[in-house]
Protein backbone atom coordinates (compact mmCIF):
# COMPACT_ATOMS: atom_id res chain seq x y z
CA UNK A 1 0.00 0.00 0.00
CA UNK A 2 2.66 1.89 -0.69
CA UNK A 3 0.29 4.39 -3.20
CA UNK A 4 -1.48 5.30 -0.02
CA UNK A 5 1.12 6.89 2.23
CA UNK A 6 -0.74 9.97 3.41
CA UNK A 7 -4.23 7.76 3.95
CA UNK A 8 -2.13 5.02 6.07
CA UNK A 9 -0.09 7.71 8.22
CA UNK A 10 -3.43 9.39 9.33
CA UNK A 11 -5.05 5.70 9.53
CA UNK A 12 -1.92 4.64 11.78
CA UNK A 13 -1.88 7.93 13.83
CA UNK A 14 -5.60 7.47 14.62
CA UNK A 15 -5.17 3.65 15.72
CA UNK A 16 -2.82 4.83 17.81
CA UNK A 17 -4.11 7.89 19.52
CA UNK A 18 -7.30 6.97 20.14
CA UNK A 19 -6.17 3.42 20.88
CA UNK A 20 -9.49 1.15 21.18
CA UNK A 21 -11.95 3.92 20.57
CA UNK A 22 -11.65 3.13 16.72
CA UNK A 23 -12.36 -0.02 15.43
CA UNK A 24 -12.47 -1.51 11.44
CA UNK A 25 -9.94 1.66 10.23
CA UNK A 26 -9.72 0.59 6.15
CA UNK A 27 -8.07 2.93 3.20
CA UNK A 28 -10.73 1.81 0.64
CA UNK A 29 -9.07 3.56 -2.25
CA UNK A 30 -6.87 6.38 -2.80
CA UNK A 31 -7.79 9.75 -0.73
CA UNK A 32 -10.20 7.83 1.02
CA UNK A 33 -10.22 6.46 5.21
CA UNK A 34 -13.04 5.25 6.70
CA UNK A 35 -12.96 4.48 10.40
CA UNK A 36 -15.74 3.52 13.79
CA UNK A 37 -15.07 5.60 16.52
CA UNK A 38 -16.56 4.84 20.45
CA UNK A 39 -19.54 7.74 20.36
CA UNK A 40 -18.36 9.41 23.79
CA UNK A 41 -14.90 10.06 21.80
CA UNK A 42 -16.52 11.72 19.08
CA UNK A 43 -15.63 15.25 19.75
CA UNK A 44 -11.87 14.70 21.42
CA UNK A 45 -11.30 12.59 17.91
CA UNK A 46 -13.06 15.64 16.06
CA UNK A 47 -11.04 18.21 17.57
CA UNK A 48 -7.66 16.19 16.95
CA UNK A 49 -8.48 15.89 13.39
CA UNK A 50 -9.26 19.37 12.84
CA UNK A 51 -5.47 20.07 14.56
CA UNK A 52 -3.52 17.99 12.10
CA UNK A 53 -5.31 20.06 8.93
CA UNK A 54 -8.34 17.95 9.20
CA UNK A 55 -10.02 21.64 9.22
CA UNK A 56 -13.13 21.47 6.37
CA UNK A 57 -16.36 18.91 7.86
CA UNK A 58 -17.38 18.82 4.61
CA UNK A 59 -21.10 17.44 5.86
CA UNK A 60 -22.94 14.91 8.26
CA UNK A 61 -24.86 12.13 7.17
CA UNK A 62 -27.12 10.15 9.21
CA UNK A 63 -28.30 6.75 9.04
CA UNK A 64 -30.30 4.19 10.09
CA UNK A 65 -29.13 0.01 10.31
CA UNK A 66 -32.41 -0.72 12.21
CA UNK A 67 -30.95 -1.45 15.71
CA UNK A 68 -28.71 1.42 15.16
CA UNK A 69 -29.20 5.04 14.33
CA UNK A 70 -25.98 7.10 13.83
CA UNK A 71 -23.76 8.89 11.33
CA UNK A 72 -20.65 9.74 9.37
CA UNK A 73 -19.12 12.72 10.00
CA UNK A 74 -17.06 13.51 6.58
CA UNK A 75 -13.99 15.34 7.66
CA UNK A 76 -11.27 16.84 5.30
CA UNK A 77 -7.74 18.72 4.56
CA UNK A 78 -9.25 19.12 0.92
CA UNK A 79 -7.04 16.17 -0.41
CA UNK A 80 -7.93 12.98 2.02
CA UNK A 81 -11.51 12.88 3.18
CA UNK A 82 -11.71 10.56 6.63
CA UNK A 83 -15.07 9.76 7.25
CA UNK A 84 -15.92 8.89 11.22
CA UNK A 85 -18.50 6.42 11.80
CA UNK A 86 -20.47 6.36 14.92
CA UNK A 87 -23.90 4.56 16.39
CA UNK A 88 -26.44 5.26 18.54
CA UNK A 89 -28.85 3.07 20.15
CA UNK A 90 -32.85 3.71 18.77
CA UNK A 91 -34.10 3.01 21.70
CA UNK A 92 -32.10 6.19 23.40
CA UNK A 93 -30.48 7.93 20.20
CA UNK A 94 -27.61 10.63 21.40
CA UNK A 95 -25.01 11.83 20.09
CA UNK A 96 -22.10 14.48 21.20
CA UNK A 97 -22.03 17.71 19.32
CA UNK A 98 -18.90 18.45 17.15
CA UNK A 99 -19.51 22.23 17.57
CA UNK A 100 -16.47 23.55 19.79
CA UNK A 101 -14.08 22.00 17.10
CA UNK A 102 -16.39 22.66 13.67
CA UNK A 103 -18.80 25.73 14.57
CA UNK A 104 -19.69 25.60 10.47
CA UNK A 105 -21.57 21.73 11.59
CA UNK A 106 -24.64 23.74 13.09
CA UNK A 107 -27.08 23.03 10.50
CA UNK A 108 -25.81 19.93 9.76
CA UNK A 109 -26.42 18.45 13.48
CA UNK A 110 -30.02 20.15 13.99
CA UNK A 111 -30.56 17.89 10.29
CA UNK A 112 -29.63 15.23 12.67
CA UNK A 113 -31.79 15.86 14.98
CA UNK A 114 -35.05 16.85 12.59
CA UNK A 115 -34.64 13.97 10.50
CA UNK A 116 -33.23 11.31 11.87
CA UNK A 117 -34.39 11.93 15.84
CA UNK A 118 -31.21 11.74 17.20
CA UNK A 119 -30.54 14.09 20.07
CA UNK A 120 -27.30 16.06 20.25
CA UNK A 121 -26.01 16.79 22.94
CA UNK A 122 -24.71 20.26 23.30
CA UNK A 123 -26.93 21.65 20.44
CA UNK A 124 -27.75 25.90 21.03
CA UNK A 125 -31.40 26.52 21.16
CA UNK A 126 -32.95 27.91 18.13
CA UNK A 127 -35.19 26.61 15.31
CA UNK A 128 -35.80 23.43 13.72
CA UNK A 129 -33.59 22.71 10.54
CA UNK A 130 -35.17 21.34 7.51
CA UNK A 131 -38.85 20.66 8.31
CA UNK A 132 -41.45 22.96 8.74
CA UNK A 133 -42.23 24.87 12.25
CA UNK A 134 -45.77 22.26 12.07
CA UNK A 135 -44.21 19.31 10.96
CA UNK A 136 -44.91 16.66 14.02
CA UNK A 137 -42.19 16.59 16.29
CA UNK A 138 -41.70 12.84 16.78
CA UNK A 139 -41.51 11.66 13.24
CA UNK A 140 -38.22 11.57 11.49
CA UNK A 141 -38.82 11.10 7.88
CA UNK A 142 -35.46 9.33 6.87
CA UNK A 143 -35.74 6.45 9.39
CA UNK A 144 -36.23 3.77 7.67
CA UNK A 145 -39.76 3.05 9.34
CA UNK A 146 -40.91 6.23 8.01
CA UNK A 147 -43.26 6.01 4.69
CA UNK A 148 -44.63 9.20 3.23
CA UNK A 149 -49.34 9.23 3.65
CA UNK A 150 -50.06 11.34 1.43
CA UNK A 151 -53.25 13.78 3.19
CA UNK A 152 -56.92 12.36 2.93
CA UNK A 153 -57.52 15.60 1.20
CA UNK A 154 -54.70 15.38 -1.46
CA UNK A 155 -56.49 16.43 -5.22
CA UNK A 156 -54.23 14.32 -7.77
CA UNK A 157 -52.66 16.66 -10.78
CA UNK A 158 -53.93 15.57 -13.92
CA UNK B 1 -29.28 53.73 19.62
CA UNK B 2 -32.41 51.36 20.25
CA UNK B 3 -31.69 47.63 18.21
CA UNK B 4 -34.20 46.79 15.95
CA UNK B 5 -34.93 43.49 14.40
CA UNK B 6 -35.91 42.65 10.67
CA UNK B 7 -36.85 39.65 9.50
CA UNK B 8 -35.33 39.65 5.53
CA UNK B 9 -37.41 37.08 3.31
CA UNK B 10 -38.62 33.83 3.18
CA UNK B 11 -41.28 33.75 0.01
CA UNK B 12 -42.27 35.38 -2.96
CA UNK B 13 -43.63 33.20 -5.29
CA UNK B 14 -41.96 34.65 -8.35
CA UNK B 15 -38.54 33.27 -7.01
CA UNK B 16 -37.01 30.23 -7.00
CA UNK B 17 -35.09 29.13 -3.38
CA UNK B 18 -36.99 31.03 -0.33
CA UNK B 19 -34.29 31.50 2.93
CA UNK B 20 -34.79 33.80 6.08
CA UNK B 21 -32.50 36.26 7.54
CA UNK B 22 -33.31 37.47 10.90
CA UNK B 23 -31.21 40.94 11.26
CA UNK B 24 -30.35 43.16 14.34
CA UNK B 25 -30.23 46.96 13.35
CA UNK B 26 -28.78 49.56 14.46
CA UNK B 27 -29.81 52.90 12.56
CA UNK B 28 -28.63 51.34 9.51
CA UNK B 29 -25.58 49.26 10.97
CA UNK B 30 -25.87 45.75 11.71
CA UNK B 31 -25.25 44.06 14.62
CA UNK B 32 -26.28 40.82 14.02
CA UNK B 33 -27.81 38.14 11.76
CA UNK B 34 -29.21 34.33 12.05
CA UNK B 35 -30.35 32.36 9.36
CA UNK B 36 -33.30 30.17 8.74
CA UNK B 37 -33.88 27.72 6.16
CA UNK B 38 -35.91 24.70 5.32
CA UNK B 39 -38.42 26.79 3.44
CA UNK B 40 -37.58 24.73 -0.25
CA UNK B 41 -36.89 21.21 1.48
CA UNK B 42 -38.09 18.53 -0.65
CA UNK B 43 -37.29 15.10 0.55
CA UNK B 44 -35.25 13.99 -1.68
CA UNK B 45 -32.95 12.30 -0.07
CA UNK B 46 -36.17 9.77 1.27
CA UNK B 47 -37.39 9.90 -2.37
CA UNK B 48 -34.08 8.63 -3.71
CA UNK B 49 -34.17 5.30 -1.69
CA UNK B 50 -37.32 4.56 -3.35
CA UNK B 51 -36.64 4.76 -6.80
CA UNK B 52 -33.67 2.88 -9.06
CA UNK B 53 -30.03 4.14 -9.79
CA UNK B 54 -31.09 5.57 -13.17
CA UNK B 55 -34.19 7.05 -11.84
CA UNK B 56 -32.21 8.39 -9.41
CA UNK B 57 -29.66 10.43 -12.16
CA UNK B 58 -33.27 12.46 -13.04
CA UNK B 59 -34.37 13.79 -9.89
CA UNK B 60 -30.58 14.32 -8.76
CA UNK B 61 -30.79 16.54 -11.67
CA UNK B 62 -33.41 18.59 -10.33
CA UNK B 63 -31.45 19.54 -7.36
CA UNK B 64 -30.46 22.46 -8.89
CA UNK B 65 -31.41 24.18 -11.52
CA UNK B 66 -27.51 26.01 -12.37
CA UNK B 67 -25.54 23.16 -10.83
CA UNK B 68 -27.52 20.26 -12.15
CA UNK B 69 -24.33 18.47 -14.16
CA UNK B 70 -22.33 19.03 -10.85
CA UNK B 71 -25.05 17.03 -9.04
CA UNK B 72 -25.53 14.43 -11.18
CA UNK B 73 -21.96 14.06 -12.08
CA UNK B 74 -21.13 13.86 -8.18
CA UNK B 75 -23.44 11.06 -8.01
CA UNK B 76 -22.86 8.89 -10.74
CA UNK B 77 -19.12 9.00 -9.43
CA UNK B 78 -20.41 7.02 -6.49
CA UNK B 79 -22.48 4.94 -8.23
CA UNK B 80 -19.98 3.79 -10.75
CA UNK B 81 -17.51 3.61 -7.56
CA UNK B 82 -19.70 0.82 -6.15
CA UNK B 83 -20.74 -0.54 -9.29
CA UNK B 84 -16.89 -1.22 -10.13
CA UNK B 85 -18.28 -0.02 -13.55
CA UNK B 86 -14.83 0.95 -16.01
CA UNK B 87 -15.97 4.67 -17.58
CA UNK B 88 -14.52 5.33 -20.66
CA UNK B 89 -11.95 7.68 -20.60
CA UNK B 90 -14.12 9.63 -23.40
CA UNK B 91 -16.77 9.92 -21.49
CA UNK B 92 -14.93 11.22 -18.89
CA UNK B 93 -13.68 14.07 -21.23
CA UNK B 94 -17.39 14.83 -21.99
CA UNK B 95 -18.39 15.32 -18.55
CA UNK B 96 -15.33 17.29 -17.87
CA UNK B 97 -15.92 19.85 -20.80
CA UNK B 98 -19.95 19.96 -19.74
CA UNK B 99 -18.72 20.51 -15.84
CA UNK B 100 -16.70 23.25 -17.51
CA UNK B 101 -19.33 24.57 -19.44
CA UNK B 102 -21.29 24.73 -16.84
CA UNK B 103 -19.42 26.99 -14.55
CA UNK B 104 -19.20 29.40 -17.41
CA UNK B 105 -22.78 29.81 -17.76
CA UNK B 106 -22.74 30.10 -13.77
CA UNK B 107 -20.28 32.78 -13.61
CA UNK B 108 -21.77 34.71 -16.41
CA UNK B 109 -24.84 34.33 -14.05
CA UNK B 110 -23.74 35.60 -10.84
CA UNK B 111 -21.71 38.97 -12.80
CA UNK B 112 -24.73 40.10 -14.04
CA UNK B 113 -26.89 39.53 -11.08
CA UNK B 114 -23.92 41.40 -9.07
CA UNK B 115 -24.10 43.87 -11.68
CA UNK B 116 -27.58 44.25 -11.18
CA UNK B 117 -27.67 44.58 -7.53
CA UNK B 118 -25.08 46.95 -7.16
CA UNK B 119 -27.36 49.15 -9.67
CA UNK B 120 -24.94 48.60 -12.38
CA UNK B 121 -27.39 47.06 -15.14
CA UNK B 122 -25.80 47.28 -18.22
CA UNK B 123 -23.31 44.70 -17.43
CA UNK B 124 -26.15 42.67 -16.40
CA UNK B 125 -27.70 43.29 -19.47
CA UNK B 126 -24.12 42.08 -21.15
CA UNK B 127 -23.17 38.95 -19.42
CA UNK B 128 -26.53 38.00 -19.39
CA UNK B 129 -26.63 38.60 -23.11
CA UNK B 130 -23.22 36.81 -23.43
CA UNK B 131 -24.17 33.82 -21.74
CA UNK B 132 -26.49 33.01 -24.33
CA UNK B 133 -23.35 31.67 -26.24
CA UNK B 134 -22.67 29.15 -23.52
CA UNK B 135 -26.22 28.07 -23.27
CA UNK B 136 -26.06 27.60 -27.21
CA UNK B 137 -23.09 25.47 -26.49
CA UNK B 138 -24.74 23.40 -24.03
CA UNK B 139 -27.95 22.54 -26.12
CA UNK B 140 -25.74 22.33 -29.41
CA UNK B 141 -23.93 19.15 -27.62
CA UNK B 142 -26.94 18.21 -25.58
CA UNK B 143 -30.28 19.20 -26.68
CA UNK B 144 -31.32 20.49 -23.46
CA UNK B 145 -30.12 24.62 -21.94
CA UNK B 146 -30.55 23.72 -18.59
CA UNK B 147 -30.78 19.99 -17.65
CA UNK B 148 -28.54 18.47 -20.05
CA UNK B 149 -29.30 15.19 -19.16
CA UNK B 150 -25.67 14.15 -20.89
CA UNK B 151 -24.98 11.98 -18.12
CA UNK B 152 -26.11 8.39 -17.82
CA UNK B 153 -24.58 5.01 -15.27
CA UNK B 154 -21.62 4.17 -17.16
CA UNK B 155 -20.72 7.05 -19.49
CA UNK B 156 -22.66 9.31 -21.57
CA UNK B 157 -25.71 9.60 -24.14
CA UNK B 158 -23.91 11.63 -26.71
CA UNK B 159 -20.78 11.74 -28.74
CA UNK B 160 -19.22 15.45 -29.76
CA UNK B 161 -18.14 15.97 -33.64
CA UNK B 162 -15.25 18.18 -35.44
CA UNK B 163 -18.51 19.96 -36.47
CA UNK B 164 -20.11 20.15 -32.91
CA UNK B 165 -16.39 20.73 -31.13
CA UNK B 166 -15.37 23.70 -33.83
CA UNK B 167 -18.85 25.26 -33.10
CA UNK B 168 -18.19 25.56 -29.24
CA UNK B 169 -14.38 26.57 -30.12
CA UNK B 170 -15.76 29.63 -32.13
CA UNK B 171 -18.27 30.61 -29.14
CA UNK B 172 -15.97 30.10 -26.27
CA UNK B 173 -13.53 32.67 -28.47
CA UNK B 174 -15.90 35.09 -28.55
CA UNK B 175 -16.69 34.63 -24.68
CA UNK B 176 -12.77 34.97 -23.84
CA UNK B 177 -12.46 38.36 -25.32
CA UNK B 178 -15.47 39.45 -23.77
CA UNK B 179 -14.25 38.06 -20.23
CA UNK B 180 -10.87 40.16 -21.08
CA UNK B 181 -13.24 43.25 -20.93
CA UNK B 182 -15.32 42.05 -17.81
CA UNK B 183 -11.91 41.63 -16.05
CA UNK B 184 -10.57 45.17 -16.93
CA UNK B 185 -14.06 46.67 -16.20
CA UNK B 186 -14.46 44.49 -12.77
CA UNK B 187 -10.87 45.64 -11.78
CA UNK B 188 -10.68 49.33 -12.88
CA UNK B 189 -13.92 50.99 -12.69
CA UNK B 190 -14.27 53.14 -9.55
CA UNK B 191 -17.80 52.96 -9.28
CA UNK B 192 -17.23 49.19 -9.10
CA UNK B 193 -14.60 49.45 -6.89
CA UNK B 194 -16.36 51.93 -4.54
CA UNK B 195 -19.29 48.87 -3.72
CA UNK B 196 -17.23 45.69 -3.57
CA UNK B 197 -14.30 46.42 -1.53
CA UNK B 198 -14.06 46.54 1.76
CA UNK B 199 -17.71 45.38 1.66
CA UNK B 200 -19.05 41.87 3.21
CA UNK B 201 -15.74 41.35 4.67
CA UNK B 202 -14.97 37.45 5.22
CA UNK B 203 -11.17 37.13 7.01
CA UNK B 204 -9.39 34.04 6.28
CA UNK B 205 -9.49 32.10 9.33
CA UNK B 206 -13.08 32.86 9.70
CA UNK B 207 -13.80 31.16 5.98
CA UNK B 208 -11.37 28.36 7.20
CA UNK B 209 -13.78 28.23 10.85
CA UNK B 210 -17.14 28.21 9.36
CA UNK B 211 -16.07 25.64 6.32
CA UNK B 212 -16.57 28.10 3.30
CA UNK B 213 -16.61 26.54 -0.11
CA UNK B 214 -15.44 27.65 -3.79
CA UNK B 215 -15.17 31.28 -5.01
CA UNK B 216 -16.23 32.76 -1.31
CA UNK B 217 -13.01 30.91 0.54
CA UNK B 218 -10.55 31.46 -2.44
CA UNK B 219 -11.75 35.17 -2.41
CA UNK B 220 -10.83 34.73 1.59
CA UNK B 221 -7.22 33.43 0.40
CA UNK B 222 -8.20 29.51 1.24
CA UNK B 223 -6.70 27.39 -1.13
CA UNK B 224 -9.01 25.52 -1.39
CA UNK B 225 -10.48 23.39 -5.08
CA UNK B 226 -11.65 20.12 -5.57
CA UNK B 227 -10.70 19.82 -8.60
CA UNK B 228 -7.11 20.25 -7.99
CA UNK B 229 -6.93 18.55 -4.66
CA UNK B 230 -8.55 15.47 -4.77
CA UNK B 231 -8.41 15.18 -9.21
CA UNK B 232 -11.84 13.83 -10.57
CA UNK B 233 -12.68 12.63 -14.20
CA UNK B 234 -9.91 14.12 -16.05
CA UNK B 235 -9.02 17.45 -14.15
CA UNK B 236 -5.87 15.53 -13.23
CA UNK B 237 -4.21 15.76 -16.66
CA UNK B 238 -5.64 19.44 -17.39
CA UNK B 239 -3.51 22.62 -16.88
CA UNK B 240 -5.33 25.17 -15.18
CA UNK B 241 -4.50 27.36 -12.07
CA UNK B 242 -6.20 28.08 -8.88
CA UNK B 243 -7.40 31.32 -8.27
CA UNK B 244 -7.37 33.22 -5.36
CA UNK B 245 -7.73 36.54 -3.96
CA UNK B 246 -6.38 37.97 -0.45
CA UNK B 247 -8.93 41.04 -0.43
CA UNK B 248 -11.47 38.99 2.08
CA UNK B 249 -14.16 41.38 0.29
CA UNK B 250 -16.94 41.03 -2.26
CA UNK B 251 -14.74 42.42 -4.77
CA UNK B 252 -12.09 39.38 -4.56
CA UNK B 253 -15.15 37.24 -5.07
CA UNK B 254 -15.73 39.51 -8.28
CA UNK B 255 -12.06 38.68 -9.38
CA UNK B 256 -12.32 35.62 -8.28
CA UNK B 257 -14.78 34.26 -10.83
CA UNK B 258 -13.94 36.41 -13.35
CA UNK B 259 -10.46 34.85 -13.48
CA UNK B 260 -12.03 31.57 -13.55
CA UNK B 261 -14.12 32.09 -16.56
CA UNK B 262 -10.61 32.66 -18.08
CA UNK B 263 -9.31 28.93 -16.95
CA UNK B 264 -12.23 27.06 -17.81
CA UNK B 265 -11.98 28.46 -21.10
CA UNK B 266 -8.47 26.83 -21.56
CA UNK B 267 -9.72 24.12 -20.14
CA UNK B 268 -12.60 23.90 -22.92
CA UNK B 269 -10.01 23.95 -24.95
CA UNK B 270 -7.49 21.44 -23.77
CA UNK B 271 -10.57 19.14 -23.49
CA UNK B 272 -11.80 19.43 -26.83
CA UNK B 273 -8.48 19.35 -28.46
CA UNK B 274 -7.38 16.78 -26.65
CA UNK B 275 -10.81 14.10 -26.69
CA UNK B 276 -9.71 10.29 -25.85
CA UNK B 277 -10.97 8.01 -29.04
CA UNK B 278 -13.15 4.99 -28.52
CA UNK B 279 -16.79 4.40 -26.98
CA UNK B 280 -18.62 6.96 -24.34
CA UNK B 281 -20.84 4.70 -22.52
CA UNK B 282 -20.55 0.98 -20.88
CA UNK B 283 -23.05 -0.92 -19.49
CA UNK B 284 -23.89 -1.37 -16.19
CA UNK B 285 -25.97 -3.73 -14.24
CA UNK B 286 -28.87 -2.66 -12.70
CA UNK B 287 -28.13 -4.30 -9.32
CA UNK B 288 -25.14 -2.87 -7.41
CA UNK B 289 -23.25 -5.50 -4.86
CA UNK B 290 -23.20 -3.77 -1.07
CA UNK B 291 -20.81 -0.94 -0.42
CA UNK B 292 -20.70 2.62 0.16
CA UNK B 293 -18.79 6.11 -1.33
CA UNK B 294 -18.14 9.35 -0.60
CA UNK B 295 -17.53 11.78 -3.81
CA UNK B 296 -17.25 15.52 -4.05
CA UNK B 297 -17.25 17.76 -6.99
CA UNK B 298 -16.09 21.43 -7.17
CA UNK B 299 -19.41 22.56 -8.78
CA UNK B 300 -19.40 26.61 -9.70
CA UNK B 301 -20.13 27.84 -5.89
CA UNK B 302 -17.41 25.08 -4.30
CA UNK B 303 -17.69 21.90 -2.94
CA UNK B 304 -20.73 19.52 -3.17
CA UNK B 305 -20.22 16.15 -1.52
CA UNK B 306 -22.53 13.10 -2.02
CA UNK B 307 -22.45 10.22 0.04
CA UNK B 308 -24.02 7.05 -1.39
CA UNK B 309 -24.93 3.59 0.19
CA UNK B 310 -26.08 0.61 -1.46
CA UNK B 311 -27.32 -2.46 -0.48
CA UNK B 312 -27.39 -5.27 -3.30
CA UNK B 313 -30.86 -3.86 -4.85
CA UNK B 314 -30.97 -1.97 -7.78
CA UNK B 315 -31.96 1.32 -5.45
CA UNK B 316 -29.68 3.23 -3.03
CA UNK B 317 -29.86 2.79 0.77
CA UNK B 318 -29.18 6.44 1.49
CA UNK B 319 -27.89 8.97 -0.36
CA UNK B 320 -26.78 12.40 1.11
CA UNK B 321 -26.03 15.19 -0.74
CA UNK B 322 -24.58 18.54 0.28
CA UNK B 323 -24.91 21.32 -1.81
CA UNK B 324 -22.15 23.88 -1.43
CA UNK B 325 -24.46 27.44 -0.46
CA UNK B 326 -25.66 25.34 2.73
CA UNK B 327 -22.26 24.99 4.10
CA UNK B 328 -21.15 29.17 2.47
CA UNK B 329 -24.17 30.62 4.41
CA UNK B 330 -22.59 29.76 7.65
CA UNK B 331 -19.78 32.29 6.40
CA UNK B 332 -22.84 34.99 5.13
CA UNK B 333 -24.09 35.57 8.72
CA UNK B 334 -20.38 36.67 9.84
CA UNK B 335 -19.99 38.51 6.30
CA UNK B 336 -23.36 40.97 6.88
CA UNK B 337 -22.27 41.86 10.40
CA UNK B 338 -20.98 45.29 10.99
CA UNK B 339 -21.91 46.27 7.41
CA UNK B 340 -24.83 48.48 6.63
CA UNK B 341 -28.20 47.52 5.72
CA UNK B 342 -27.63 48.52 1.99
CA UNK B 343 -25.22 46.29 1.39
CA UNK B 344 -27.31 43.06 2.15
CA UNK B 345 -28.34 42.15 -0.97
CA UNK B 346 -24.96 42.04 -2.80
CA UNK B 347 -23.22 40.47 0.15
CA UNK B 348 -25.73 38.06 -0.20
CA UNK B 349 -25.77 37.82 -4.03
CA UNK B 350 -22.15 37.44 -3.44
CA UNK B 351 -21.81 34.08 -2.56
CA UNK B 352 -23.76 33.50 -5.07
CA UNK B 353 -26.53 31.63 -3.39
CA UNK B 354 -28.49 28.92 -5.08
CA UNK B 355 -31.80 30.73 -4.71
CA UNK B 356 -32.57 34.35 -5.48
CA UNK B 357 -35.13 34.26 -2.60
CA UNK B 358 -34.48 36.80 0.09
CA UNK B 359 -37.21 39.33 -1.52
CA UNK B 360 -39.12 40.48 1.21
CA UNK B 361 -38.12 42.39 4.45
CA UNK B 362 -40.26 43.61 7.11
CA UNK B 363 -38.75 46.27 8.97
CA UNK B 364 -40.46 48.12 12.23
CA UNK B 365 -40.65 51.70 12.58
CA UNK B 366 -40.00 52.59 16.25
CA UNK B 367 -41.47 56.04 15.55
CA UNK B 368 -44.82 54.90 13.35
CA UNK B 369 -44.56 51.90 15.62
CA UNK B 370 -46.21 49.54 12.83
CA UNK B 371 -44.46 47.07 10.46
CA UNK B 372 -43.47 48.14 7.00
CA UNK B 373 -42.84 45.56 4.96
CA UNK B 374 -40.05 46.10 1.95
CA UNK B 375 -40.04 44.18 -1.24
CA UNK B 376 -36.70 42.67 -2.66
CA UNK B 377 -36.88 45.50 -5.40
CA UNK B 378 -37.25 48.20 -2.84
CA UNK B 379 -34.21 46.69 -0.80
CA UNK B 380 -32.35 47.11 -4.02
CA UNK B 381 -33.54 50.60 -5.03
CA UNK B 382 -32.72 51.56 -1.38
CA UNK B 383 -29.35 50.05 -1.59
CA UNK B 384 -28.54 51.99 -4.66
CA UNK B 385 -29.98 55.40 -3.68
CA UNK B 386 -28.22 54.85 -0.50
CA UNK B 387 -25.00 54.90 -2.96
CA UNK B 388 -25.66 57.49 -5.05
CA UNK B 389 -26.43 60.07 -2.03
CA UNK B 390 -22.54 59.53 -1.44
CA UNK B 391 -21.32 60.09 -5.21
CA UNK B 392 -21.19 56.31 -6.38
CA UNK B 393 -23.44 56.60 -9.00
CA UNK B 394 -24.00 54.12 -12.11
CA UNK B 395 -26.34 55.93 -13.87
CA UNK B 396 -23.51 58.70 -14.97
CA UNK B 397 -21.64 55.72 -17.07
Amino acid sequence: MSDFTNEEKIKSELEQKFHGAITNAAVTRSRRVWLDAETAKLPEIMAWLKAQGYNHLATVTGFDEGENLGAYYHVTDTHVIVTVKVKTPRANPSLPSVLAAFPGALSYERELEDMFGIKVQGLPPGRRYPLPEDFPTDQYPLRKDWKFVPPANEVEAK
Amino acid sequence: MTKITIPFGPQHPALKEPENFMLVLEGEQISGATINLGYNHRGMEKAAEDRTYIQDLYLIERVCGICSHSHTTCYITNVEELAKAETPKRALAIRTLFGELERVHSHLLWLGVAGYEMGFETLFMYTWRDREQVLDCLEMLSGNRVHYSINTIGGVRRDITAELSAEVKKRINFLMERTNYYIKLATEEPTVLARTQNVGKLPHDVAIERGAVGPTARASGVMRDVRKDDPYLIYGELDFKVITHNSNDVFGRLVVRALELVESYKMIHQILDNLPEGPIAVKVPMKIAPGEAVNHYEAPRGEDIHYLKSNGTDKPDRLKVRAPTLANLQSVAYMLEGGWLADVPLVIAAIDPCMSCTDRAAVWNPKKGKTEVYSWEEMRKMGIEHYKRRGVDFTRL
